[in-house]
């Protein structure tokens, strides 16, 4: 009991230390906000006005993807060297992964609306849809894609983060392969929401993608012990 | 007696494969029907040969007489003579009636020692009335008689003599399986003690499980190309695989990149968990609730659902054990490899 309680309490507190890490080191969030909408911009540009359902939703997960990666595959690796010590010899591993996990998913959440409400307001629905048949489940969709790509690539990122050199680069080159289940599912489920296909054909996608993400974050709680003392 | 055993399991490998060659590779396939030319008819008498492959269906001394064919419109069936027979091909004297309830017509060929012959859309009448078939034209089913195939593979449409590639596709990825997880258990011990030893366990069996991934991969992508058209296509069991073969991938760039890091063994073992986890999921898990176009889909994508008939079993068990057994070879010369370098470089 009082262990659990100080791991919660360890995960809140790396909570708020990633929180006011990101707003004091508001270039970061920027950085990320300016990514994902200079995608969407050139994806604009690309597409000009008669894009179809397919091509709409490639690039809506290209964008979804990379600016996934801007803001989580670094996630362990930006603290400075001396916090991380603090936090290596101090906190306890899987309070400390809880912690990220759930700032990673406030960020991706804030991601999801910034790529989507970017996407919507520049490129409109797909060329032949006025309105999609189901826009809650085509907001769900990206929001759970968006969730289960980021406990992966939480996951990467500790594992990166432990090599010495080129993180990033191995990062990418890791989760690439690692993300493609995830992509699978949301791509099909973003095309059923556009299209005029009955809701309950698409129920197993959303179930799916929470199911894979759940399941990755189990696998990365228990795992990360072994990795952040190594 | 521990090298007895190795001499054992190691000479029954090589005798079973052998073996799986040898009858793959020689045994026949039951005759089926491929093609029927001409397969636009007009309503007139005309001439059609029937071809099959596989086995001869017929010797050169065999009389037309015994064999039948006969044209199923519908539920109705049209008479027809044979007129002449070689061992791999039937032609056939035909009145097409004017009137038949079906323009697509199916083919049966009763063979007195090869059972009956099936071809499905055989030809089609493009000027045929729609209607019964009149009594003149008509013929009556004749008994189909008990076929004597021997040791034969079964004939599948599409598929004809590729079934053959069940004996090396479907194996290797069992293989990959048993090596893989024999991987997994040697991270989770990598893990529990932290000793070097199952670290190179580990790195050996994922390095043999790769070979036999790729193998799979490329073994599946000849299959891909001869029955379904094309050298990939996007299906679930495709993406699991390929998306295995990547993360396995994934393993040796983790490592490479760690360099002589102490870390190594730690951080790969990790990861080889998280990659296991995910082949299960990606392999079998995601592809029963996806459609697929691997046979056996919709609920199971296992091997019993083959249609594994007797004589295909007697060669795809020694394979998948044949296989396995050579996959572990491979995998303890490896893991001698990694001794012998970690014993170098530590002096």
């Amino acid at each position: 009991m009082g262990q659990t309680l100080h791991t919660l309490r360890t995960a809140g507190t790396v909570a708020r230390l990633e929180w006011q890490l990101e707003w004091r080191q508001g270039h970061q969030l920027a950085a990320v906000g300016l990514f994902a909408i200079a995608s969407v911009y050139v994806a604009f540009q690309a597409s000009d006005q008669h894009t179809g359902a397919a091509a709409w939703t490639a690039m809506l997960w290209l964008v979804h993807l990379f600016s996934g990666f801007t803001a989580i595959g670094r996630l362990f690796d930006r603290e400075r060297s001396n916090v991380r010590r603090y936090l290596q010899w101090s906190a306890e591993p899987l309070g400390l992964m809880l912690g990220k996990l759930f700032h990673a998913v406030l960020t991706t959440t804030a991601l999801t609306a910034v790529v989507l409400g970017a996407f919507l307001l520049f490129l409109g629905w797909p060329q032949g849809i006025e309105s999609p048949g189901k826009p809650g489940l085509l907001v769900l969709g990206a929001w759970l894609g968006g969730l289960s790509m980021t406990t992966t690539l939480v996951f990467v990122s500790a594992v990166a983060s432990q090599v010495r050199n080129g993180s990033g680069a191995l990062a990418a080159v890791l989760g690439l392969p690692l993300l493609l289940p995830q992509l699978i599912l949301a791509t099909r489920l973003t095309r059923g929401a556009l299209s005029d296909e009955p809701w309950v054909m698409l129920v197993e996608y959303p179930v799916f993608l929470g199911a894979l993400g759940a399941g990755t974050a189990t696998i990365a709680c228990i795992l990360f012990p072994y990795i952040w003392r190594a | 007696m521990k090298g007895r055993w190795n001499w054992f399991w190691k000479g029954g490998s090589v005798l079973l494969l052998t073996y799986v060659v040898v009858r793959g590779f020689c045994t026949p396939l039951q005759p089926g029907l491929v093609s029927a030319t001409p397969s636009q008819l007009s309503v007139a008498p005309q001439v059609v040969d029937l071809v099959a492959v596989g086995q001869p269906f017929a010797t050169s001394e065999d009389l037309p007489a015994s064999f039948d064919v006969v044209l199923r419109s519908g539920d109705q069936l049209i008479r027809t003579d044979v007129v002449a027979i070689t061992p791999h091909s039937v032609r056939i004297q035909i009145d097409v009636p004017p009137t038949m309830p079906s323009r697509a017509l199916d083919a049966y060929l009763f063979t007195p020692a090869s059972g009956t012959l099936f071809l499905g859309n055989a030809c089609f009448v493009e000027d045929a009335a729609k209607g019964d078939v009149p009594p003149e034209f008509s013929a009556s089913a004749p008994d189909p008689q008990e076929p004597d195939l021997g040791f034969s593979f079964p004939y599948q449409p599409n598929i004809m003599e590729s079934i053959r590639n069940l004996l090396w596709h479907v194996p290797m990825w069992f293989a990959m399986f048993f090596i893989m997880g024999l991987g997994f258990v040697a991270s989770l011990a990598q893990l529990r003690t932290d000793s070097i030893s199952w670290d190179m366990r580990a790195e050996a069996a994922v390095k043999t499980g790769l070979v036999f991934g790729l193998l799979g991969l490329a073994t599946g992508s000849l299959w891909a190309r001869w029955t379904w058209g094309a050298w990939w296509v996007s299906d679930p069991q495709l993406n699991g695989a390929l998306v295995t073969v990547l993360l396995y991938s994934g393993y040796l760039v983790l490592r490479s990149a760690m360099g002589d890091d102490d870390r190594v063994g730690r951080l790969a073992a990790v990861y080889n968990v998280f990659a296991f986890v995910m082949l299960v999921i990606l392999l079998m898990v995601l592809p029963r609730y996806t459609e697929s176009l691997h046979p056996g889909k919709d609920g199971n994508p296992g091997f019993n659902s083959y249609d594994l008939d007797n004589s295909l079993r007697a060669v795809f068990y020694p394979a998948v054990i044949g296989w396995g057994a050579l996959c572990y070879w491979m995998y303890t010369l490896r893991l001698r490899m990694n001794r012998c370098a970690h014993h170098l470089l530590s002096r």
